[in-house]
């Protein structure tokens, strides 16, 4: 059975008064461990794919199960939930929270919180290599480096599923490639599923799955 | 705890933001601790001028005024008290020898005449809770050496005129003569004693009776001697002042309390005088020195500021030491009365006026309704815009606060949008947003309360004053109408008892509960202002937040 599993998938936006079908009818399965690329010009929908993904946002019609999950019934506690435990997310513009050091950034996704939440958060720093920044505030870091800690903070509750939303859109591509190096490890060691939605051609190189997005429809271009 | 963390990291770190809405509280929260504080602190200094029965723990007091329509129905003591006294007749001579002092303190009820003590025994359980008695005096004091007064009498000088005799006529002289040659013929012999004898008393014989001599009588007018006496010099001073009777008793109604001592002691015991505090500047009388009232020596045991504004006197003794000393005893001139039910005082007054004959019954709102001046006006001012100024304030606080922090939260939905896409449950980012509020609220608080005690402290450092003018219903008018020429040596009967017209400094107090309320504007304002914030935000889809950055 594979991860996620979505059915005819549908997101329609009111946009004035026309209807924009951001996603239009989409079927696609992905299995653990599937390194996804979805490729695509801006404004074909590529983005609302992965909110609808990561639960952040409801389709208008259609079905997305996470695991053995129909995420379609469950309430917005539920949904923090499965989101906390389950997705990590990897944002274009980090977005950390400006005023928590790359540590506390970390800590501040951990889901159970402990005595221990302090070394787990370096541990995972150590990871992505940033442990000497762990007390620096994000406007100190470089962009690779700020989108270093969101990986760390995305990977600190050991997620099934990363979530990765244009990670190097806004980096140049000798750090992107770095992010993608690291993704690529993580999907290679720990078997954890990513899935990134991009327009950088050179992320193809990483994945074993691209699809191509485009006017809300995929069409597979890559197996 | 990580949202400790967090808490820490976003106030410190937005140390502008957490100052500009802690600042914002904080004022809010002061002028309302000011403006309350000074409101209560005129409406105090009201009350104690408005109302100076409640200062001495009465509603109702009752004196006795002359009225010529009332004169009948005065009983006869009184009648006699009014017809005999209000006049000084210092008969000197009685004081001593000429060249000797002498002190003289009179006693004069003014126009307050007295009652039997006994009279308070009308004053039953259903009309009085409790009532104490006093006596209120002028005293006329006189002191200085006793003249000696001489009259001087010039007498003699007088002339006293005797009326003529009519001159002899030549029929008594040829009658005379005659008789002497008749005295020859019939053998006197003028050359011897016997013959002149005998020839004198021919002569004699013969001469008129108005011309024997001597022994004619006559009765000087009668004549009155007057001489005016100027004036004696002497060195005769006479001033006045005001003594009342206190019963020592009653310690929570009076005309003073124990409370109002300014400066040593209430009475402890009989011959002990304590001095209103104006009359102890005037004299330059201290607690310590001593009082002579007709020789008697009362040392002053404490200084009193008396509330009773319209009732005051300069000196206050125990009531039966001043009934001995102006020997009135068992009288009485002023009941002060607290109701048994203070809901029916006017009834209650009404009761009272007609158990007396004669009598003066004023309560609180009489009293209140004398009271006019510059203290009427600031608190009058006040009592109108309070309500409305600290209503005001509050929600224009409260929009202000709701506004920066609502700013502030929707400057965040990006980084709640990002909470919430790692995990967190709309309550961890209320919970979150409610914690910074609460704590900047409590800044605001805390910097709020103090600027509200910097700003009354700074109040009272100016001593504002107000005046509040007091009709006077005090004994130093004099008698009206009739009582006009009716003494002899009539002393003028004028009171040196303290003016009625009452300054009071404005003397804003510090009121936990004002400093609460106060705080409580600031820590409220800003947890109402968050919590709408977050919830909001919280309500916001990720999605929608994360659009947003």
């Amino acid at each position: 059975m594979a991860l996620i599993e979505l059915k005819d998938l549908t997101k329609l936006y009111k946009q004035g008064g026309s209807i924009i079908r951001a996603v239009d009818g989409i079927d696609l399965s992905v299995q653990e461990g599937d390194f996804l690329v979805i490729i695509g010009p801006s404004g074909s929908g590529k983005s609302t794919l992965l909110q609808l993904l990561g639960c952040l946002d409801k389709p208008t019609s259609g079905e997305i199960s996470i695991g053995d999950k129909e995420v379609n019934k469950l309430n917005d506690g539920k949904l923090a939930e499965l989101r906390q435990h389950k997705l990590g997310f990897i944002f274009q513009s980090f977005n950390l929270i400006p005023t928590l050091t790359a540590r506390q950034n970390v800590e501040a996704a951990i889901a159970k919180r402990g005595k221990g939440d302090k070394n787990k958060a370096l541990e995972v720093l150590k990871k992505v290599g940033l442990e000497a920044r762990e007390n620096h505030l994000p406007s100190l870091l470089s962009g690779g480096e700020q989108q270093r800690v969101a990986v760390a903070r995305a990977l600190i509750n050991n997620p099934e599923i990363i979530l990765a939303d244009e990670p190097t859109g806004n980096l140049d591509s000798r750090t992107g490639r770095e992010i993608l190096d690291i993704l690529k490890n993580l999907n290679r060691e720990k078997k954890q599923t990513v899935i990134i939605v991009t327009h950088s051609d050179y992320a193809k190189e990483f994945a074993n799955k691209v699809v191509e997005m485009k006017d809300g429809k995929l069409h597979s271009e890559k197996n | 705890m990580f949202y400790l963390t967090y808490l820490k990291a976003e106030l410190i770190r937005r140390i502008g933001k957490t100052l500009i809405i802690a600042a914002g509280l904080a004022i809010a929260s002061a002028i309302i601790i000011t403006i309350i504080s000074t409101s209560q602190g005129l409406s105090n200094s009201q009350k104690t001028v408005l109302n100076p029965l409640e200062n001495v723990g009465t509603d109702i007091l009752v004196s006795r005024s002359v009225d010529s329509q009332n004169m009948s129905s005065l009983d006869e003591a009184t009648r006699t008290e009014l017809a005999s006294q209000n006049q000084i007749t210092t008969d000197l001579s009685k004081l001593g020898n000429p060249g000797d002092s002498f002190s003289l303190d009179t006693f004069l009820p003014g126009t307050m005449l007295t009652f039997a003590s006994s009279e308070t025994k009308k004053l039953t359980s259903d009309l009085a809770k409790e009532y104490s008695a006093g006596l209120i005096l002028n005293v006329t004091h006189q002191e200085g050496k006793i003249p000696t007064i001489t009259a001087e009498f010039q007498t003699g000088g007088e002339r006293v005129q005797i009326p003529g005799v009519a001159p002899m006529t030549d029929a008594e002289r040829a009658a005379i003569d005659a008789a002497r040659q008749k005295a020859i013929a019939d053998g006197a012999d003028p050359t011897t004693d016997a013959g002149r004898q005998a020839i004198r008393a021919a002569e004699q014989a013969a001469t008129p009776d108005r011309f024997k001599g001597g022994s004619s009588s006559f009765t000087a007018p009668t004549r009155t001697y007057r001489q005016t006496l100027s004036t004696p010099q002497t060195d005769i001073k006479t001033s006045n002042y005001t003594i009342a009777g206190v019963d020592t008793s009653k310690t929570d109604i009076g005309l003073i309390l124990p409370s109002q001592i300014t400066e040593g002691t209430y009475f402890k015991a009989a011959g002990q005088a304590v001095i209103n505090i104006s009359y102890a500047q005037k004299n330059n009388l201290k607690v310590g020195s001593t009082l002579t009232i007709n020789g008697k020596k009362l040392p002053i045991v404490g200084i009193v500021d008396p509330k009773l504004y319209t009732n005051t006197a300069d000196i206050y003794v125990p009531l039966s030491d001043l009934q001995t000393m102006a020997g009135k005893a068992d009288r009485i001139n002023i009941i002060l009365i607290k109701a048994t039910d203070a809901k029916t005082v006017d009834s209650t007054s009404k009761k009272i006026s007609g158990l007396f004959a004669g009598a003066n019954v004023t309560n609180s709102k009489d009293t209140a309704s004398k009271v006019t001046g510059s203290l009427m006006d600031a608190a009058s001012l006040m009592n109108k815009f309070i309500g409305l100024v600290s209503i005001i304030i509050i929600i224009a606080a409260f929009i202000i606060v709701s506004l920066i922090t609502v700013f502030s939260v929707n400057k965040r939905t990006g980084e709640i949008g990002t909470l919430k896409a790692i995990g967190w449950k709309n309550s961890m980012i209320v919970r979150q947003i409610f914690l910074e509020n609460l704590v900047i609220g409590i800044f605001g608080a805390v910097f709020g309360v103090a600027l509200g005690i910097g700003a009354i402290l700074l109040l009272n450092h100016f001593n504002i004053t107000f005046s509040a003018n007091v009709a006077g219903s005090n004994i130093t008018q004099g008698f009206p109408g009739f009582m006009r020429g009716f003494g002899r040596a009539s002393s003028a009967v004028s009171s040196a008892s303290t003016g009625t017209t009452a300054n009071l400094k404005l003397n804003v107090g510090l009121n936990y509960l004002i400093l609460l309320l106060g705080a409580a504007v600031a820590i409220v304002g800003s947890v109402v202002a968050g919590m709408i914030a977050s919830f909001r935000a919280s309500k916001m889809k990720p999605q929608e937040a994360l659009r947003q950055l």
